[in-house]
């Protein structure tokens, strides 16, 4: 005789509290807000085509005119270096808040609308995290601005002309012939090479001792 | 057997089975997007070439570097004990074994930061641990410690000794000859033995 025999309906209660419960959880489950539309392996050869992702300085003077309104530019450090000094039109988003969900929204948002997101901060290290993430997962619209904001401040009279002198902002390439360097450093710094004399000791014969007697 | 036992078997079996297809990943190595992006915002992977290059001097067995230009570059030059692994073949087993080895910490380094930094993200969205990223690349190397600037007779004292260090660092991997000062040159004193006294003849 088993207690369950007694009262079915015990069981029948049971097995839906049971199911109930694990519905409950499932809905209230919390998935990620971001996954990987990109595969490590498309990542690394998307790196290599860089004209699908930089944004050049020389591109701005569009952006600054109105001419060109299908680009946004994103300033992702902090609200305190915002308010020094930023691009006219630039949206602060701190680079912490980016994945907040309105900003993953509005992100999607501008996805849609095909617009181009570009984002940058200081100089292009700094942005250049952010940016391959948010690639990453999915947004193939964002970009990254070659020099970043110092580069824009020292240049934003004569954007266009930038155009021209790439070899300023543009990373990646090696600035010195670094075999040449690394044989010659020191003596194209200045230093004079002095050679020592080794000081070379004589010993002086001992005389010898008249060999006493007398 | 009781009727209602296996329906519920029957029902938790069911559920199990299902459980199975809740969080099937392709790839279950690789870590979370939030947490990758958590990991991309801190500024803590990066290491300056004087750490580098201290750590080089001191042949610390833990430091790996890893150089991801192309091969043709790094044949040309590197620093010292480098393994070159090019970013566009970083996604191979081949190179991925390099990396996660325990103890070892990896600085990664290009001719400056951007490529080091991208294949740090990859390899950190691979939930690859104590990988690092030289500021500055090859050529921040070249500026800081081969031709190192003097700093201005204003600069804190900290500058000087960072003077100091990275220009007897560039002797160090230049293989250039140490530059000595005349005015400290040590004076070489001679001491005159004392004679011994030669027993003054007699018998």
């Amino acid at each position: 005789m088993h207690v369950h025999d007694l009262n079915p309906k015990k069981t029948l209660w049971a097995v839906i509290i049971f199911v109930v419960l694990i519905i409950v959880g499932f809905i209230t489950m919390k998935r990620p807000t971001m996954t990987y539309e990109q595969s490590v392996k498309q990542s690394v050869q998307m790196l290599s085509d860089t004209s699908a992702y930089y944004f050049y300085p020389y591109q701005l003077v569009e952006v600054l005119n109105h001419q060109n309104k299908d680009v946004v530019l994103i300033d992702i450090r902090n609200k305190y270096e915002f308010g020094q000094g930023h691009i006219p039109g630039a949206k602060s988003i701190p680079s912490f808040d980016l994945a907040k969900k309105e900003n993953l929204n509005m992100l999607e948002n501008y996805k849609q609308k095909k617009i181009r997101v570009v984002l940058y901060a200081n100089n292009q290290l700094e942005a250049t995290g952010a940016w391959f993430f948010f690639r990453q997962v999915g947004f193939e619209n964002i970009s990254v601005l070659l020099g970043g904001y110092d580069f824009y401040a020292a240049h934003q009279k004569d954007l266009e002309a930038t155009y021209y002198d790439q070899n300023v902002y543009l990373k990646g390439v090696p600035r010195y012939d670094f075999a040449k360097v690394a044989k010659s450093a020191v003596t194209e710094a200045g230093t004079t090479q002095t050679t020592t004399k080794p000081v070379v000791f004589k010993r002086r014969k001992k005389a010898t001792v008249a060999a006493g007697g007398c | 057997m009781n009727r209602n036992y296996i329906i519920l078997t029957f029902l938790m079996l069911a559920l199990a089975v299902g459980t199975l297809f809740l969080h099937l990943q392709k790839d279950t190595k690789q870590i979370q997007p939030e947490a990758l992006l958590w990991d991309v915002l801190q500024p803590t992977r990066y290491v300056t070439t004087d750490q580098v290059a201290k750590r080089l001097i001191e042949k610390d067995p833990s430091l790996m570097l890893i150089d991801v230009r192309p091969a043709a570059e790094y044949t040309q030059f590197t620093l010292p004990g480098a393994l070159n692994v090019p970013l566009d073949s970083l996604y191979t087993s081949a190179a991925l074994a390099n990396f996660g080895i325990p103890g070892a910490k990896v600085v990664l380094f290009a001719n400056d930061a951007i490529a080091a930094d991208e294949a740090w993200v990859i390899l950190r969205r691979l939930n690859f641990k104590n990988n690092y990223v030289m500021k500055g690349g090859l050529n921040g190397w070249v500026e800081t410690i081969i031709r190192p600037v003097a700093p201005a007779e204003t600069a804190p004292e900290t500058a000087f000794e960072q003077y100091n260090f990275r220009k007897a660092a560039s002797m160090y991997f230049t293989g250039a000859k140490m530059d000595v000062n005349k005015d400290q040159k040590a004076k070489v004193v001679f001491k005159k033995r004392k004679k011994t006294v030669v027993a003054s003849g007699g018998c």
